[in-house]
Parts: structure tokens; sequence; C-alpha cells
């Protein structure tokens, strides 16, 4: 490696960015989710209740699928 | 025969230096956890430890670009590697001193530039290597960590702005155990790896390994994870305050935000193998976090006085590494200088630590 590779800076800065907001927006659904899903139930509204839970649980296995894929793809290509 | 001593005392001075890079890093890994009560401070400390210590497995590109991005691996000899680590160590024990985070990878690396220098003139520095490896992404780093936080929490507050903020609080408490421990685990990657670097480079210098067939032993891997694992565990309570509440006043998902960024921006520049400081990309997602919130929230009057610590850790560091080398050539070529400056070294050392034990024991922080 030498002088300033414009590609390599380029990769870590839109993986990062990426990666990092991807992480951020999907956990945010998982806690909307549930949150909305704790004030259905207290409204007695079931289906609504269900609904949200199911945003929070899909939000949860996204947020884990991008950290456990990053983690994969950073030992693959090391 | 002096050659194997003082290759002997180059690893066990690196691997020093790896147990200071964690002291003085814990504080980057659980900072906003503790001081949003994500996690008490404890069992913050010891779950970072051991993410460090498995982080130190994942990759080893960055123990490439340490060992040889930045100086000629033929003008480096045993003490030239021992000087540069006793200039980082001396730079990193001043500013955890004085509360000031700092980056002990641009320390270690600009105590390697600075004793290579004195040793071999500064023809031996690779120049380019400095800036395409070291300096522009440093410079890049802290940016990209301030710009992905501050999107990430504009998206987060978008998301569940409207939303009770207990359980929204609550939520991403829990989702900072996550974001906690990647952070963990991507300091472990980039940071312990710097220490790989600096002990496989004794090696080239000593023969044990081929300059052409540069490779990180397996219990080189091993030594230093344990050595930067053992190091987080010991902890740093002063920069953990200056980190976790000085530059902003944080919520639950703030601190999520920027351990977020900051691990992203880790892992990625350890999948190319740019060492980067976790001080510098973490000071910058609190940052972001914080302005993308409100941007008076930020305290940039401290984050001033870090920025400060940064510019000058790189010319402090490589100034320290060049006097140890002059004062190790004054006993001569062979392991006295070496072992004096060790001796030297543990005892201020030992003072430092029994001074700062007594200031704890006067005035304890709790968690």
């Amino acid at each position: 490696m030498g002088a300033i590779d414009g590609h390599l800076l380029l990769r870590m800065s839109y993986t990062a960015l990426i990666a990092g907001v991807g992480v951020a927006a999907v956990f945010s659904l998982t806690v909307y989710g549930m949150t909305r899903s704790s004030d259905m139930r207290r409204e007695d509204r079931r289906i609504a209740a269900a609904s949200y839970a199911l945003l929070g649980l899909i939000g949860l296995a996204l947020t884990g699928a991008l950290v456990v894929i990053g983690l994969i793809l950073l030992a693959r290509k090391s | 025969m002096s050659g194997d001593v003082i290759l002997v005392i180059v690893i066990f001075t690196a691997l020093a230096f790896d147990v200071t890079n964690g002291f003085h890093d814990t504080a980057n890994v659980v900072a906003t956890a503790i001081s949003t009560r994500a996690l008490p401070a404890r069992p913050a400390i010891a779950a970072a430890s051991l993410l460090n210590f498995a982080g130190a497995f994942i990759s080893l590109k960055v123990a490439d670009t340490v060992g040889k991005g930045f100086v000629d691996t033929h003008a480096v000899t045993t003490t030239v590697v021992f000087a540069g680590l006793v200039g980082a160590i001396a730079w990193n024990i001043i500013t955890w001193y004085f509360g000031l985070p700092s980056s002990s990878s641009h320390a270690l690396i600009g105590g390697l530039v600075g004793s290579t220098a004195a040793a071999a003139g500064l023809h031996s520095v690779d120049g380019s290597g400095l800036l395409g490896n070291l300096i522009v992404p440093a410079l890049a780093a802290p940016v990209i960590a301030f710009i992905t936080a501050g999107l990430s929490i504009l998206v987060v507050y978008r998301i569940v702005g409207r939303l009770r903020p207990g359980p929204t609080s609550r939520g991403f408490r829990l989702g900072q155990l996550v974001s906690s421990g990647l952070l963990a685990l991507s300091h472990g990657t980039n940071d312990a790896q710097k220490t790989m670097g600096v002990i496989t480079l004794a090696l080239v210098a000593h023969g044990s390994i081929p300059a052409n067939a540069f490779h990180v032993p397996t219990w080189v891997v091993i030594a230093s994870a344990t050595a930067i694992a053992v190091g987080t565990f010991s902890g740093g309570w002063r920069i953990i305050r200056t980190l976790g509440a000085r530059i902003v006043k944080m919520d639950p998902a703030q601190g999520f935000a920027a351990q977020g960024a900051g691990a992203a921006v880790i892992l990625a520049a350890s999948s190319v193998g740019y060492p980067l400081s976790t001080t510098h990309v973490i000071s910058g997602g609190i940052m972001g976090a914080g302005a993308g919130k409100r941007v008076s929230a930020v305290r940039w009057g401290v984050a001033g006085n870090i920025v400060t610590g940064w510019v000058l850790t790189l010319p402090a560091a490589a100034l320290f590494g060049a006097a140890v080398d002059t004062l190790s050539g004054v006993f001569g070529t062979g392991a006295t200088g070496p072992l004096v400056i060790t001796i030297v070294l543990l005892l201020a050392l030992g003072a430092t630590f029994a001074r700062r034990a007594q200031q704890a024991q006067a005035a304890p922080v709790t968690s």
C-alpha cells in the first residue's frame, strides 16, 4: 500500500455509513414495534398489538442478521 | 545473545504497550453505555475485555499495515522497535494521567517513526505510507463516524420520536448491549493488531521471520489478544468521565447511535487494513449523535481539547521515540540501553500508579 488509495477510503466510508445507519434504522423499527405493541395491548386491541409485535420481531431479526453478516464478511476478507 | 535479550525486552514492552492501550481505550468502548445507564460499570468493562480478546482473532490486515506500511523494514532493528514502543507508552501514560483522550495507535506509529528516523535517517520513513495509511484515514474516520452517528440519530428520532420515552429508552438501553459489544469487538480487531504488527516487525528485525515472508505467528496473536483484554479489564476511569458525559449528555438512543457508528467505522477500516484510533472514531460518533439532536448540546470546548490531544500525539510520540533511541545509543548497541531504560520506565510507572491509587482512594468514582 502506498500514497492515498481513494478507492479503499471510499469503500470504508460507504460501508460504515450503510452499516451504521442501517442497523440504527432496523433496530428503531424493533423499538417502535415493541412499544406500539405494548400500547395496543393496554387498549385491548389484540390484532394491532400482534401486528406491531411482528414488526418488532422482524426488526430484531434484521438487526441480528446485519450484524452477523457484517462480521462474517469481515472475517472472510481478512 | 544481546539480540535475543533485546527481542525478549521488545516483546514484553510491546505487550505492556498493549495493556496500556486496553487500559487507555476502555473508556472509548464502555463510556457511552455507562453514562446512559445501559450497563453498570464493572460488568461493562468485563464484557468489553472478553470481546476485545475475541476481536483480536478476526483479522490480520491492520497488523500487516503496521508492520510494513510506515517504515523501511530493513532499517529497523530490535532497539529501534523498543525505542518506538517506549515513546508510545510514555505518551500514553502522560495523556492518561491528565485525563486527555489521545490515540494509542498514533502514539505507537509516531514512536516507531521517530525512533526509525533517529536511528536510520528520515529517508527510512515511508512518507506516502504514513500519509495514505495513517494520516488521511485518521482525518477521515472521525468525520465519517460523526456523519454516520448524526444520520443514525436523525433516522432513529424520525421512527421513534413520538413514542413514550420510558419504553423507548429501555429499548435502546437493550440495544446498547449489542452496540457496546460490537464496539469492544471492533476495538480488539483494530487495536490488538497494532501490537501484533510491532512484535512481528521486531521478529523480522531479529531475523526470526524473513522480511519477504512477513506473517503474524499464532502465538503473537494470542499474546496480543490476552494483553489488550487484561488492559481493558483494568479500566480507565478518568477518560470514561471525559468521553461519557463531558462531551455531550446523551440519551440511550444517542448512545446506541454513537456506538453503532463507531463500531461500523472501525470494522470497515479493519477490513481494508487501516490502523484507526478508536478514540478518534468514538469521539466523532458521540459528537455526531449529540449534534444530530441539537448542535449546541455538544460541549465544543471539551471536544477542542480532545482534538488538541490528537494533533499533538503523532509528533510528541515521535519525539519521545527519537529521544529514547538516542538515549539507548549512549549505552552502545547491546542490550544495556534497553535494559536500563526498561528499569527506569518500570520505576516511573510504579510511582505513577501508586500516586493514582492514592488519589483514587481519596476520591473514589462510583458507577
